[in-house]
């Protein structure tokens, strides 16, 4: 291999790892808004996840068990959003926003003492057997740690029940239509509720797998804004978990990138190279909704609506 | 034996502000069509929502089969054998038939097997003649199709007692006559059915008795076979029902309106109007009779200058409006009673003053000095409100807590003060009691005998017939034909609606359209 | 929670208090904590009452910051105040209304969600000023912090009160606040806001446009929120630097949002979330509990309301059934 291809493959692998962090948000939220309930709350449950990943990660010096607690952390703080939007029919976009707001500050005030402390147990690559062996692909994809084998296994799951399982027509159904679930005996609030909740496991774990395997250390809202950049990768695939990889992986690629250049020694600025990822957000956000509004592909109907029975 | 499978007994609900039923009666023998009937908010649809578990009852007892039974949600129900069918349909558009029919049911694995449940679903739609194919989408049926769905849904579930609300609404004469001998199949498969209504003749053709309610309260049990539409209006009114309104002669003057080879897109992007074209006269009500979902909507919106169109031409009292914008055409003299009054024609959060002024806030003197003048404004909404003889809590209240009557009648009051050269009214008395409605009615009448050109957009073929001075059939986004009123027949309009030019066409169809 | 940390709650507390009211002087930071709440939520009260989402405001406060310092900066300190200041206000309200409006022409003409592009232009924002504060407007004499120099004293809002920071931005957001509640209940662009806000549909019936509607309330909210930037860096600070507290923008949703999209009610609110973010500062330098449980603290209130809103409706039933 010359050295330009193992940078090239070097570069996408840590893609793929930087990606993770952003495939684990965007597929629960993907979740949660079919079921109807938007959270943009995604920033403060990473963060939460991210921090008490790491604390449960240093403590036990393990790392798995670190990524479960960031997980439950995260899904724990997602029931207020639950509790407020659903149960209290509360706006929820203002219920998202105080949720990152209240994540914020929550892990401003534990964080104190962790700042700056690295967590140094490595996690461990895994090659897999033959896959490991296609060149490029392998070296890029299947040379990787079990997380990022989890968030494979978990966005072909989530695709497969979405479309091909009752579950996934429930999910899909009290996000399009809550009155005519309801009406056909599916809990609309029960369901609601769970998939919100899924949707801040899987913000925590993204959060978790950045201060205990990309970092890996903890630093005061580490995550900087990366659950905005989620929220918008939701719309760029379209509601569909199969597409959900491509952009976190071409925004993995950038943030790898624009590392590699820092460390590479470049002339431009760093705060212009860091304000790539939201710039490019941006206009991909754009030009997906456009092509959206073109296809007639809309948001799940009652995104955002809460759903009283007893309204007439 | 004991054949009564429902007895609902004293059931009282409450909503805010009024009292929806208030110790009501009723019961369902085993195999009989038994007919609910009342006004539009008599609240037949607020009991059967509590025979089938969406809303809990706040006094009273249901009875299925002779035990008394608590039904929670429409799972209970379900278990209980009880299936509705919904005014408005219960259906998620964006999936599929298949999918809209395992919905909630308790029985299936977790992976859906389609090859089975197609199959299944295609049994049941066969035995009956349904026609329809388990893997479209619900968003690309007709009206009549959906309730097909909602049909084979229920069937599906193994429900003995169906409830169908108002079913025959959204459905041509023909298409009712279809449904009609699919009900009697079902009786005679031992199925008991309860059959929301409050149109006299349906109901005297199908049920075997009635059930009357009035304003929330019971009002009488009757054999259908010892009563008459007469008697039962009263009921039903609580005071004697003229069932003809009173029309002077007909005027007719100037072209007003004129659409020629109007082509629009809907919001789905599908073609919507098709080449259509139409004349409407000062002096004249020109009822443009249709299925739900031909074009309607979108051929008011494009008059109105809500929706732009692709093709052909709009012209207003002789200029050409293609394309203008809402505000320009309203200025015009084009006023529009859109066919969802909560939707479009006013801001329920807002207050009646608010409401009212929609279409003058920019002229004085509610318009003063760059500022609104609210004492003016309060001024004129109150001339509104008395001159209309609406009744309003209070006139800073928002009208989402007006009756819908009197909401209507505000949209009307406000719409008809801009002295239009052309009124447009979509569905204009749905919803509304009698009263609501025969005002309604006569309102619109009084405007074409002032010299006013109404365009008027209705399901209720009854309607149309009633005060139409011409009727135009719509169907896939072009009129088919145009009668006067002397030379209608509601049977060929009702073949027109459904595409046909024939009744052999229309026997011929049943299963084509799938 | 204060006291999962080995810190006596109740002492935290008193001492949350005391940093916002306690003395003259505290309660002097309290107003002047309170002086861009009360100018951003103003602006997004106009906003939110269409149901426009608009989170930009700390995008858009930090743009009018920039804007306003680009003429600190480089206008000669020998040109009169009474030209000078005019114009960096102005800079603000340009720069704060071009960072809003760039999300509202998306939204009208694309439909792209605001609130995705309104978050995305405030991390642009924060990169922008990042840049500027490293690169070319640094005090070379800083040490290396990211700090500009000092304004003239041509370029320094007027302190109103003796001894304290308080300057005349206070002034200018009690004139906006009522100035705001004029437009929202006496003119025709209000009422036209209104229609919009509780149904859009109505409005297009009613020929109200609502692209100039929509863009001219983005203009008014971001320019406001870029007044308050200017406020900051002229009135308080002095000088532009990385921490001119933009989280003011965050906060000031939180403002809008209690004080129920009133204009009035915003006035009191955000002299209440000011004490507790002039308090929070209080109790971060004295007992050393970090600054984060201010957001912990606004949060909860917002919950709370929101949680609140469904007993108002309960109420009304209630009230109307019996």
């Amino acid at each position: 291999m010359t050295s330009q291809s193992s940078i090239f493959v070097t570069l996408s692998s840590t893609a793929v790892r930087s990606g993770t962090i952003l495939l684990l948000p965007t597929l629960g939220e993907i979740f949660a808004e079919r079921a109807g309930i938007l959270n943009l709350g995604i920033e403060g449950m990473m963060i939460i996840g991210a921090l008490f990943g790491f604390i449960a990660g240093f403590v036990t010096k393990n790392p798995y068990i670190g990524f479960v607690v960031g997980m439950i952390a995260g899904g724990l703080s997602a029931l207020i959003h639950a509790f407020v939007s659903i149960t209290l029919r509360g706006n929820q976009i203002v219920s998202g926003l105080a949720l990152t707001i209240f994540g914020l500050g929550i892990t401003n005030f534990f964080g104190q003492p962790w700042i700056n402390r690295k967590f140094t147990i490595p996690v461990k690559d895994y090659a897999i057997p033959g896959l490991s062996k296609i060149p490029y692909v392998g070296q890029i994809f299947f040379h990787q740690d079990l997380f990022v084998y989890f968030s494979y296994v978990l966005m072909i799951a989530m695709w497969f029940m979405l479309f091909k399982t009752k579950l996934g027509v429930h999910l899909r159904a009290v996000g399009e239509n809550a009155r005519a679930s309801d009406a056909m005996g599916v809990n609309v609030n029960r369901n609601r509720y769970f998939w919100t909740f899924f949707g801040g496991l899987l913000a925590g774990g993204g959060g978790a797998y950045l201060t205990l395997v990309y970092a890996p250390f903890w630093l005061d809202g580490i995550t900087a804004g990366r659950g905005w950049i989620a929220l918008a990768l939701v719309i760029f695939a379209m509601w569909n978990p199969l597409y959900a990889f491509i952009g976190a992986y071409l925004f993995g690629g950038i943030d790898a990138l624009q590392f590699q250049l820092q460390a590479s020694g470049t002339t431009i600025p760093s705060s212009l190279l860091n304000m790539q990822p939201y710039l490019l957000t941006l206009i991909v956000v754009v030009a997906a909704t456009i092509v959206l509004r073109k296809r007639h592909i809309g948001t799940p109907r009652e995104l955002g609506e809460p759903y009283d029975r007893e309204e007439r | 034996m004991d054949d009564i499978v429902v007895s609902l007994k004293n059931i009282t609900k409450r909503f805010p502000g009024i009292v929806a039923n208030d110790r009501v009666n009723f019961e369902l023998r085993r195999g009989e069509v038994h007919t609910l009937l009342g006004e539009n908010g008599a609240g037949k649809s607020t009991l059967m929502n509590i025979l089938d578990g969406i809303y809990q009852p706040d006094e009273g007892e249901i009875y299925i089969n002779g035990k008394l039974v608590e039904i929670k949600n429409p799972s209970d129900a379900m278990r209980l054998g009880i299936g509705m069918i919904h005014q408005h349909f219960m259906l998620v558009e964006t999936l599929t038939v298949l999918e809209n029919v395992i919905l909630g049911l308790a029985e299936q694995g977790l992976y859906i097997n389609k090859k089975e449940i197609s199959k299944r679903i295609e049994e049941v739609s066969d035995r009956y003649n349904l026609c329809i194919n388990p893997s479209t989408k619900i968003w690309q049926l007709s009206v009549g199709e959906q309730q097909r769905v909602e049909i084979i849904k229920t069937l599906f579930r193994g429900a003995q007692i169906l409830i169908l609300d108002e079913p025959t609404a959204v459905l041509t004469p023909q298409e009712v006559e279809v449904s009609f001998e699919i009900y009697k199949q079902m009786i005679e498969e031992g199925k008991s059915i309860i059959f929301i209504s409050h149109k006299l003749n349906e109901v005297m053709d199908i049920s075997d008795r009635i059930t009357v309610l009035r304003k929330g309260k019971y009002i009488g049990t009757v054999d259908t076979d010892k009563i008459t539409e007469k008697e039962l209006a009263t009921m039903m009114v609580g005071r004697e029902v003229l069932f003809r309104l009173e029309r002077k002669p007909h005027e007719r003057k100037d072209k007003v309106l004129q659409v020629s080879n109007l082509k629009a897109l809907d919001d789905k992007g599908l073609l919507a109007l098709n080449g259509l074209n139409l004349e409407v006269f000062s002096g004249e009500i020109y009822g443009l009779a249709g299925v739900a979902g031909n074009g309607q909507k979108i051929l008011s919106e494009a008059i109105a200058g809500l929706r732009k169109v692709i093709d052909g031409k709009i012209t207003i009292a002789g200029k050409d409006l293609t394309n203008a914008s809402a505000s320009e055409i309203f200025a015009h003299g084009v006023s529009y009673i859109p066919p969802d009054r909560l939707k479009m024609g006013l801001v329920p959060n807002l207050s009646s003053v608010d409401n009212a002024i929609l279409r003058r806030y920019y002229k004085p003197p509610i318009y003063n000095r760059h500022l609104i003048n609210y004492s003016e404004a309060e001024r004129y909404a109150k001339k509104l409100i008395e001159e209309y003889d609406i009744m309003v809590p209070r006139e800073d209240a928002p009208v989402k807590l007006l009756s819908g009557g009197n909401m209507q009648k505000l949209l009307l009051a406000r719409e008809i003060s801009e002295q239009p050269k052309l009124l447009i009214a979509v569905h204009p008395t749905r919803g509304l009691d009698v009263g609501a409605t025969e005002f309604v009615r006569r309102e619109l009448l009084k405007q074409r005998d002032n010299g006013v050109a109404v365009l008027l957009i209705s399901e209720d073929l009854d309607e149309i017939f009633m005060i139409s001075d011409r009727i135009g059939v719509i169907y896939e986004g072009q009129i088919l034909d145009t009668f006067d009123i002397k030379e209608a027949k509601i049977e060929k309009v009702g073949l027109l609606m459904a595409g046909m030019k024939s009744e052999r066409e229309f026997s011929e169809q049943v299963c084509s359209t799938v | 929670m204060i006291s999962f940390k080995g810190i006596n709650p109740l002492a935290a507390y008193k001492a949350l208090l005391i940093g916002a009211f306690g003395s003259t002087y505290t309660f002097s930071e309290t107003i002047v904590a309170a002086t861009p709440l009360i100018l951003i939520a103003t602006g997004l009260v106009l906003v939110f009452n269409m149901k426009f989402w608009n989170i930009g405001a700390y995008g858009q406060y930090i743009m009018g910051a920039i804007f306003s310092s680009y003429f600190a900066l480089n206008v000669s300190p020998s040109v009169s105040p009474w030209i000078l200041l005019p114009v960096m206000c102005v800079a603000s309200i340009i720069g704060g209304a071009i960072w809003a409006l760039i999300p509202a022409f998306m939204k009208l003409v694309w439909e792209v969600n605001e609130v995705i592009s309104t978050l995305l232009l405030n991390y642009i924002a924060l990169y922008i000023l990042k840049y500027l504060m490293y690169g070319p407007w640094r005090n070379p004499t800083s040490h290396g912090f990211p700090l500009s120099k000092m304004f003239a004293a041509n370029a320094q809002l007027p302190r109103i009160w003796p001894h304290t920071r308080v300057h005349l931005g206070i002034v200018f957001a009690i004139i906006i606040v009522f100035l705001m509640y004029f437009i929202i209940k006496k003119t025709r662009f209000g009422y036209e806001t209104r229609v919009i806000g509780e149904n859009s549909t109505a409005a297009r019936y009613a020929g109200i446009s609502i692209f100039r509607n929509t863009m001219l309330a983005m203009a008014i909210s971001g320019g406001i929120a870029g007044l308050a930037g200017m406020a900051q860096v002229s009135g308080v600070i002095h000088l532009l630097q990385l921490e001119i507290n933009p989280n003011y923008g965050y906060t000031a949703i939180i403002v809008a949002w209690l004080a129920s999209l009133n204009p009035i009610a915003v006035l009191l609110v955000s002299i209440l979330l000011g004490g507790i973010e002039a308090g929070g500062s209080q109790i971060q330098m004295m007992m050393h509990v970090p600054y984060g449980i201010v957001g912990v603290i606004e949060s909860s209130i917002l919950f709370a309301l929101l949680g609140g809103e469904i007993f108002k409706t309960f109420r009304v039933k209630f009230r109307r059934r019996g």
